[in-house]
């Protein structure tokens, strides 16, 4: 059983493997076409999450919902701490976001790859160890001692990483299906305090009005070959990062006008959708987290 | 195959393995379920101090002046449109800044701590770089000693009249680097290796990340100055806003 685990353990990884070499060959076959789409794609990694995320058919579930069981699922992960749990929780969390949420596979894959490159370097730091003897079933000579690995670490690595994707993909299900807005809203409920809530509202807007206008300055920047080599670009992207933040300090005064004139008084209130918490969805959430426990109980 | 091959080929698979295995340098996030439960609640508790601290002092500022909020709200926003974006990279891999040295010599230590919490939950939200159960831990290395370290070696350069701008670059220069090894110390707290325990694991994660972590470190340090420069030629006003530069 445990080397079937390990066996579509590495297949998905391959297909994730694959899945960000595509999408890093894509962005250089744009790049020869002169950046004619560059400006939708500059930050996709970035806009593209909150984008699907308001995209997503089970957006109008009650978000308090959706946190909760993404913070139990993630927590459950870590803290049973065990194989077959996180293959459940890989498995049901994609047909939640993909199936359920309509989420089209590759833009799942892709936002599931994106912390890939740590994943698997520190995955390599777990499995391969050193020594001044020879000894496990694979090692190394460097001349002043032995890198070493044995069946045990390489499957404690494949496990560890399997934990890593489950917990990764119960964060997924918040972020690919809840709007950062109603996550803060979630937060709001949870009594975390009123400035808090109020400056995570405002740096949530505020960053996407900085990247409209950073996109702006690199384009500029651009057409005039300000990004042709790399001493070039070093002070390019100071003159535009350092512009940038002058600006918008300048505006800072202005936006605070503009609230005060719609009576701001230390509060920000936003229009939220009145979503219900509806017991054909707290039902089986339930019977999925005891699944969970009794998986664990069961594999223990 | 000879002894002389046998190394030869050791350090060229090593070289490929280290080389070509890391196409993306991002800043060190702890993805999301990475540390056991024991060392999230732990890393959360240390944090917590230095989050209240922070958050008294933000309080005491909007207290006595509430226009700060948006001043305070723009340097975040700043914080994690730096962080997020693609910095110039001479290997043509994809890298990021941190972004908190240069928060921590603008804003001061107390209000990056805040900020920078605040940034690691977007970041996991919008970006899905780190996560919710390692915030604690994100936040220690990346919010939390960073930030102090840059600006202790800021102030300290100050006090030693070093040129300025060479004092900016070792702030951020050594902040990205101790960020570095605060992260990799925490992996291997919670990962220690079987034979040499936690110095021996600490010593892997320090390996195995230098290759990305060490040129970040050198092109965060260069394009703060930069940024800083640019600054200080445009901005005297809106630095003296926000407390860089003393006036008189």
């Amino acid at each position: 059983m445990e080397k079937w685990i390990v066996l579509s353990a590495m297949f998905l990884l391959t297909i994730l493997v694959f899945v960000v070499k595509r999408r890093n060959g894509r962005r250089h076959g744009e790049r020869a076409h002169e950046h004619r789409h560059s400006f939708g794609h500059k930050h996709g990694g970035l806009i593209s999450i909150d984008y699907l995320a308001y995209s997503s058919k089970i957006r109008h579930w009650n978000p308090t919902f959706k946190v909760i069981l993404s913070v139990l699922t993630i927590i459950l992960c870590i803290a049973l701490n065990n194989v077959y749990v996180s293959i459940v929780v890989i498995l049901a969390m994609a047909y939640l976001v993909i199936k359920v949420g309509g989420l089209a596979l590759h833009d799942y894959l892709s936002v599931l790859a994106i912390p890939l490159a740590f994943i698997l370097i520190s995955i390599f730091a777990i499995v391969i160890d050193f020594s001044d003897q020879p000894i496990g079933i694979y090692h190394l000579y460097l001349g002043f001692g032995y890198l070493y690995t044995t069946m045990a670490m390489l499957k404690y690595g494949v496990f560890l990483m399997l934990k890593v994707i489950a917990a990764i993909s119960g964060l997924q299900l918040m972020i690919l299906t809840t709007p950062s807005s109603e996550v803060i809203s979630v937060m709001k409920k949870a009594h975390v305090p009123k400035d808090f809530i109020a400056l995570m509202n405002m740096i949530y807007r505020y960053i996407f009005i900085l990247l409209d206008v950073f996109a702006k300055m690199k384009n500029s920047a651009e057409s005039r070959l300000g990004y042709r080599d790399f001493k070039t670009s070093c002070y390019t992207f100071g003159g535009v990062a350092s512009n940038m933040l002058v600006l918008s300090l300048k505006k800072a005064g202005a936006y605070y006008d503009a609230m005060e004139a719609r009576c701001y008084d230390g509060e920000l209130m936003f229009l939220e959708e009145d979503k219900k918490v509806e017991i054909r969805l707290i039902v089986p959430a339930a019977v999925y987290v005891l699944c969970l426990l009794l998986l664990w109980y069961l594999t223990r | 195959m000879k002894k002389s091959h046998k190394i030869i080929l050791s350090i060229i698979t090593l070289g490929v393995l280290f080389w070509g295995s890391t196409p993306l340098a991002q800043a060190m996030h702890i993805m999301e379920g990475y540390l056991p439960p024991k060392y999230c609640i732990i890393w959360g508790v240390i944090s917590l101090p230095f989050l209240a601290a922070g958050w008294f002092s933000i309080k005491k500022t909007l207290a006595e002046h509430r226009r700060s909020i948006t001043i305070l709200a723009i340097a975040g926003a700043f914080i994690f449109v730096i962080s997020s974006l693609k910095i110039p990279s001479v290997t043509g891999s994809c890298s990021h800044m941190t972004g908190t040295g240069l928060g921590a010599i603008l804003f001061g230590a107390s209000s990056v701590s805040i900020l920078g919490f605040i940034v690691l939950i977007f970041q996991a939200i919008l970006l899905a770089h780190g996560g919710l159960t390692t915030l604690g831990a994100n936040t220690f290395s990346m919010a939390i000693a960073g930030p102090i370290v840059s600006i202790g070696i800021y102030k300290l350069c100050q006090a030693l009249k070093v040129n300025k701008y060479v004092g900016i670059f070792l702030a951020a220069f050594i902040g990205d680097l101790f960020t570095y090894c605060v992260t990799s110390v925490q992996l291997a707290l919670a990962y220690p290796s079987a034979q040499g325990g936690v110095a021996a694991s600490a010593i892997k994660f320090l390996t195995v990340f230098a290759p990305t972590q060490l040129p970040l470190a050198i092109v965060e340090g260069l394009l703060t100055v930069l940024i800083i420069i640019a600054l200080e030629t445009y901005a005297t006003t809106e630095l003296t806003d926000i407390g860089f530069v003393k006036e008189g």
